[in-house]
């Protein structure tokens, strides 16, 4: 694949501004601001119903935001069709069609031209390890197998923005596995990718930054790296040679532990430091205290900080409404 | 909700080679069906070599009729007519190849013509029929004579009551015919009508009458009927085609507008269901991929069209009647059916696209099925004054105008004044492209919604949304 000519202008590819959208009752986009620089991997995570579908149906342009400013590379993504590759949460395939034709449909309605076309989708099927299956019919594919197929119609053109709703669910892990190694490469040669997840630990691995929704507000912009800073449970997870019994008094007599919180194996335990001491200064302590099989600074995950606020912020959103998809 | 989604119209990627893709597609995985294939390719061209073959197929099957037919009446009489309509038969056919029963034939035509000028029952017959007619009287006793016909020894045994010769014959007196239960239809149709006619050769025999000379008094003339137009001209009249060919012309124009259109309501109803529809429309407009749909399915129409259409042109040359539809009465029909496409089809789209599943669609195609029933419950009258009052005002009124033109046109045995010819292209064409509009705006919001069908007047609210 060739690297992407990037484009002269510095304005992000995405950008959201105070948008807003209402179905009858629900709020289901408030006020939300964001933006994707170019070449970004950036996560949209929230759970079920948070609103990330409609964001990314609007930043597609296929429902319109109620108030605010939207643009996709530049302008309005209508305008922009053959340059953005996206993959709708609720996916579709002609059940009839061949795998081959369905694709070069798909390409040949991105602009692409018909010359070259053929081999420029087995070199996919190849590239995700769906061989064979070009002139295999939809329906004869497993649901897996389809959502491959889906994700190459999403990609085949080579877009300079990659929208993907939801990209890995439903996916076994090696079949995730195998998407994920492709967004990363697609990354590395300089595409635009704005992924939805609920999936924390596959977002966690992918992007680079995450915003976070609930009950369509944004109540998380950060990059990855500087989530798990900023989320840290300032704690250190030991485990002693001798085990916690023997172990205990010995780590509660070092200065600056509020608390040491054993695991149900009596193995191991997290040490919860208090706000004035740097958990580096209590690692070493504890080394000099406690023989160690292993000893770290405990690490945030995104599923934790995703719960953490997600519960703050009223819980749990309310289930999608009926109306426009 | 109405404004939820973008209104595409302006969008500057607006491609037509897009369009043409997507009708590419619309019309190969319509036309390249086995259904498809069958009804509108192979059946008329089935139909069309049935109608050439038929008549060679049906000649060469005709059974030889060779046996004895017993004849049982009260004097004979119906027996020796009977006699002589088979021999006479005999005799014609032998003559063709010169054999010396041509004498024979001669001397029965002059003894006999009178007695048997009216049976023509053997006049169409092209197999071989060699019959010998053996008499009894209808008081003999015929039980023996009716286990032969069981058996099959005899082809059939005909009895004719006395009472039937009489000069006032009773209404409930018949002719019996009894033959073996294999006997070919054709074949006892033959002796059913032999019978009868023979019996009337009888009957008017007793009275002396000269059945050639009665025969040739009641026959009615035919009436050589033409219409003297208002430009003084005579048009031949034709009352069968007067009625079948507008109609046939009509027919053949709401089957391929419908069939299509339908398709086209399935097909949309099937991408929304199986959610492809975002697919779509993250590579298209919704105003790109109705065009694309329309025109592929107008293709799979006009495809329709030309096959059903070839194999009627066809038969009319067959038949050497091409004269009866002039090039300029086609080259209307075929824009009268572009007009009639197009509303059907914009209508069907905007359904389809406004419906989850084909039973939610039906509640809203019934109105407009109802419409568009009416041109054929128009066509008798049309058909019978294709220039009166009826004709004139319905051909303004769309969407059923283009199909009361196509039955005017065809039909007419005077030209169709010309402004009304323009006028109701105008009106009908001004009326296609405000339903094509409409079917666009609902579908560009229709497409994307799920859940509840609309009502009729949120599909109104659709079509004037921003």
């Amino acid at each position: 694949m060739n690297q992407i000519i990037t484009n002269s202008t510095n304005e992000p590819a995405v950008i959201l501004r105070s948008v807003a959208k209402r179905f009858g009752a629900v709020q289901a986009v408030r006020e939300l601001d964001l933006e994707v620089q170019r070449g970004a991997l950036v996560g949209l995570l929230g759970p079920n119903g948070a609103g990330k579908s409609t964001a990314i149906r609007m930043i597609m342009s296929l429902i319109r935001q109620d108030s605010g400013e939207l643009r996709v590379l530049g302008g309005d993504a209508l305008d922009a069709k053959d340059r953005i590759g996206y993959l709708p949460e609720e996916r579709g395939l002609y059940r009839r069609m061949r795998v081959g034709e369905f694709l070069i449909y798909l390409g040949r309605l991105k602009g692409l031209p018909r010359q070259g076309l053929s081999s420029r989708v087995e070199g996919w099927l190849e590239r995700i390890e769906l061989p064979g299956v070009f002139r295999s019919r939809c329906q004869e594919l497993s649901k897996g197998m389809q959502q491959k197929v889906q994700f190459i119609g999403a990609v085949l053109h080579e877009p300079d923005l990659i929208v993907l709703d939801e990209p890995f669910s439903g996916l076994d892990p090696v079949n995730a596995r195998i998407l994920i190694s492709t967004v990363q490469d697609l990354h590395r040669q300089g595409r635009t990718i704005f992924l939805s997840t609920h999936q924390m630990a596959q977002a966690e691995q992918l992007c680079e930054r995450v915003v976070l929704i609930n009950r369509g507000e944004k109540i998380l912009d950060s990059t990855t790296r500087e989530v798990t800073q900023r989320f840290s449970p300032r704690a250190v997870e030991i485990e002693p040679l001798a085990g916690i019994h023997a172990a205990r008094s010995a780590l509660e007599a070092i200065p600056g532990i509020e608390s040491v919180k054993a695991a149900e194996d009596g193995l191991t335990a997290v040490l919860l430091v208090n706000e004035r001491t740097d958990p580096h200064a209590v690692m070493s302590l504890a080394l000099a205290a406690v023989p160690c099989r292993r000893i770290e600074i405990a690490r945030v995950s995104l599923d934790d900080v995703f719960v953490r606020l997600v519960t703050e912020h009223g819980g749990h959103a309310r289930q999608p409404v009926r109306g426009a998809a | 909700m109405i404004d939820n989604v973008i209104d595409k119209k302006n969008s500057s990627g607006f491609r037509f080679s897009r369009i043409m893709t997507i009708a590419i597609r619309e019309f190969r995985h319509t036309v390249l069906t086995k259904g498809f294939i069958f009804g509108a390719i192979l059946f008329p061209l089935m139909m069309f070599v049935v109608i050439g073959v038929m008549p060679f197929l049906l000649s060469n099957d005709q059974v030889p009729v060779r046996g004895t037919i017993v004849v049982a009446d009260s004097d004979g009489s119906v027996a020796r007519a009977i006699e002589i309509a088979f021999a006479r038969f005999q005799a014609k056919t032998e003559t063709g190849i010169g054999s010396s029963t041509a004498a024979l034939s001669d001397a029965l035509a002059k003894s006999q013509q009178g007695d048997v000028a009216a049976l023509d029952a053997l006049s169409d017959i092209t197999t071989t029929v060699e019959v010998t007619v053996r008499r009894m009287s209808i008081d003999d006793d015929l039980a023996g004579i009716r286990d032969q016909v069981q058996s099959g020894e005899l082809l059939a045994l005909v009895e004719v009551p006395a009472t039937l010769l009489e000069s006032d014959p009773p209404a409930d007196a018949d002719v019996s015919l009894l033959v073996p239960s294999n006997s070919p239809a054709k074949t006892t149709a033959l002796f059913a009508r032999i019978a009868r006619q023979a019996t009337v050769v009888a009957r008017v025999q007793r009275t002396g009458t000269d059945l050639a000379k009665a025969m040739a008094l009641v026959r009615e003339p035919q009436a050589q009927t033409a219409r003297l137009t208002s430009t003084g001209t005579k048009a031949k009249e034709n009352l069968e085609l007067r009625f079948m060919i507008p109609g046939g012309f009509m027919m053949l124009m709401w089957i391929a507008a419908f069939t299509s259109a339908n398709q086209l309501l399935t097909t949309t109803i099937e991408e929304k269901s199986s959610k492809v529809i975002e697919v779509l429309l993250s590579a298209t407009s919704p105003l790109e991929l109705l065009a694309g749909k329309i025109l592929g399915q107008g293709f799979v129409s006009l495809l329709m069209l030309s096959t059903y259409g070839a194999a009627g042109i066809a038969g009319l040359a067959f038949l050497t009647m091409l004269d009866i539809v002039p090039l300029s009465s086609l080259i209307l029909f075929f824009l009268w059916f572009l007009l009639a496409y197009f509303m059907v089809a914009s209508i069907m789209a905007a359904v389809g696209s406004a419906v989850s599943d084909l039973r939610e669609a039906q509640s809203l195609v019934q109105p407009a099925m109802i419409v568009m029933m009416i041109p054929l419950l128009l066509w008798l009258p049309i058909s019978e004054n294709p220039t009166g009052w009826l004709a004139t005002i319905t051909s303004f009124v769309p969407p059923i105008g283009p199909f009361v033109m196509v039955l005017r046109t065809t039909g007419a045995v005077e030209p169709i004044p010309i402004w009304q010819i323009g006028l109701a292209l105008a009106v009908n064409g001004f009326s296609t492209i405000a339903l094509v509009w409409i079917a666009s705006r609902v579908f560009r919001i229709g497409v994307l919604m799920q859940g509840k069908p609309p009502t009729p007047m949120e599909l109104l609210r659709w079509a004037r949304a921003r």
